[in-house]
């Protein structure tokens, strides 16, 4: 199973590399999707999935990472060279979230994550250097979609290759401890508010990447775009549908997701529906599947195996 | 040599007060056993040494240093280490990655692999079940684990919460033969159990706790004669 799923992520990889050699811009927007969503999905999980702190509050690292790239294109700065100190700037942020919301346990935390997430959009909103609600348009003349998609796409890989990593290290152990039982990593020395700092300001910072290439794709962001808490919502239910904690998991879910999103957004009468199917498919996943779709590939897999060697 | 004085400790949950101006010593190398019935504030003790509980009052004296209302994880790496109440383990690691993770502290690391050689030496059943998930090992197996995961930390003071619940009385005296061998490599113990006989066997001195407060107090063996255990828990007083 473990060799299978390597053996997919590598091909989908390539797939994600060369795809501009065969594929026309509109599929290829597609992809650009994907890739997008598999970022969110597998940085959210560094800190959701591997430490078990489900924040709701994301979308604020996406908006802050879009407007530090828009703000300082305006001022005439190389958009890709804005990337980094968007980057720095959610990580920053999410610690100075994290120190206060790392006190409360459990759903405490998520329902606190969701407070911050909001008053992020509602200052953005009403402070003029954002440009208000109406938001930001890009400098004319800086988009260069090849660029923006290998961009991404690289972006993806290293994503999920630094989720691995992470979880295979001496940090994914302790983070481990905690998701398991902190009381008992704490009493064994585990520095747990450090480690969930350093899980967040990494997830933070990853998706903030994400937000910059997001803003120079669509050239204007607004508020109601990049902090928005649907956009928060759906970062959650990728993982938690393609299987929490895991390395192939999120991009599962990122898979199913955006794929929806695309046949759905293409339909008009369903366009506004589509959380209102996230959230019955979330609801399937608890009940039958809490492992997701990973952990249903998995029984399957595995009750192939046994009978195979049943019949061998 | 004094290793921990704990001096009028008041430890709250809310506005209830567990543990009311409890104060105790313990020395290097012994083992020093807090008895009572439940509810009596023992756990609780052990947690606001561990500092999972923020004392209210009172002070934590270790090794010359005031610890009281420090973080765990700070006096884990001073050596302070505690096996919870009820295990704790880490359910979907390994027992083997629960072992190693119990040697997180750094001055734990490098002898690291010398520890878990005794570990699996004194509860060999472990070494036979070192890929096994913790979560389903059985409950005297998840004890051992516990006790190991707790030495891998390489303690100065090891604070034991009710090692014996739950077990049969086969694997009770199992734990309790484990104890006498950690004590044996001169490990400081703080034990909290209802298992008193067992307890004061082991304990050197002992010191009972009746809902919050230290009532009683004396070596383990004036404590097995005296009348007010033998009554209260050792279960052959005349009721």
């Amino acid at each position: 199973m473990r060799r299978l799923s390597l053996a997919a992520g590598v091909s989908l990889a390539v797939f994600t590399l060369a795809a501009p050699l065969f594929l026309e811009r509109g599929t290829l927007n597609d992809v650009w999707s994907l890739a997008f969503a598999v970022i969110l999905a597998s940085a959210w999980n560094i800190l959701g999935g591997f430490a078990g702190q489900v924040s709701l509050g994301y979308s604020a690292f996406l908006g802050i990472g879009a407007y530090t790239t828009v703000l300082l294109s305006l001022k005439g700065m190389d958009p890709f060279l804005s990337l980094p100190i968007g980057a720095v700037l959610a990580a920053i942020f999410s610690v100075a979230i994290g120190l206060p919301a790392f006190r409360l346990r459990g759903p405490y935390f998520t329902i606190a994550t969701i407070g911050v997430g909001e008053a992020v959009r509602v200052c953005a909103s009403s402070v003029s250097f954002t440009g208000g609600s109406s938001g930001l348009r890009m400098p004319a003349g800086s988009f260069d979609f090849t660029r923006n998609y290998e961009a991404m796409a690289v972006l993806a890989i290293l994503t999920v290759v630094v989720a691995a990593l992470v979880k295979r290290s001496a940090f994914g152990q302790a983070l481990a401890a905690i998701k398991q039982d902190i009381d008992a990593a704490e009493a064994l020395g585990v520095n747990s508010t450090r480690f969930k700092l350093g899980a967040h300001a990494l997830s933070a910072a990853i998706v903030a990447l994400a937000g910059s290439l997001y803003a120079i794709n669509f050239q204007y962001i607004a508020p109601g775009s990049v902090f928005d808490f649907r956009l928060s919502l759906s970062i959650v239910l990728m993982p938690i549908v393609g299987g929490v904690g895991t390395i192939a998991g999120p991009v599962l879910g990122a898979l199913v997701f955006s794929t929806l999103q695309i046949k759905l957004l293409s339909i008009p009468a369903l366009r506004d529906s589509y959380l209102f199917i996230y959230g019955t498919l979330l609801i399937v996943v608890m009940l039958f599947e809490p492992k997701g779709i990973l952990g249903l590939l998995r029984r399957v897999f595995n009750r192939r195996l046994r009978r195979f060697y049943a019949d061998a | 040599m004094r290793l921990l004085t704990v001096e009028s400790l008041d430890v709250f949950y809310g506005d209830v007060q567990a543990v009311r101006n409890v104060s105790f010593t313990v020395d290097e190398g012994e083992v020093v056993t807090l008895i009572g019935a439940n509810g009596a504030g023992k756990s609780t003790t052990l947690r606001a040494l561990a500092g999972l509980l923020v004392p209210r009052a009172g002070r934590v004296v270790f090794d010359g240093q005031e610890l009281a209302g420090r973080p765990a994880n700070e006096l884990a790496s001073r050596g302070i280490v505690l096996v919870p109440e009820g295990r704790q383990l880490w359910p979907a690691m390994t027992v083997l990655e629960n072992l190693r993770m119990g040697a997180y502290p750094k001055h734990a690391r490098a002898r690291a692999d010398a520890i878990l050689g005794e570990i699996f030496a004194m509860f060999p059943i472990l070494e036979r079940r070192v890929s096994q998930k913790a979560g389903t090992l059985s409950g005297g197996e998840q004890q051992m684990c516990a006790i190991g995961r707790g030495l891998m930390a390489q303690p100065r003071l090891l604070l034991l919460d009710e090692p014996a619940l739950g077990l049969s009385p086969l694997l009770v005296r199992e734990v309790f033969a484990s104890l006498r061998a950690i004590r044996a490599r001169g490990v400081t113990i703080v034990l909290v159990e209802q298992n008193v006989p067992h307890a004061l066997a082991l304990a050197d001195r002992a010191y009972v706790l009746e809902t919050g407060r230290v009532t009683l107090t004396g070596t383990a063996s004036e404590l097995l004669v005296d009348s007010r255990v033998r009554d209260g828990y050792l279960g052959y007083g005349s009721v």
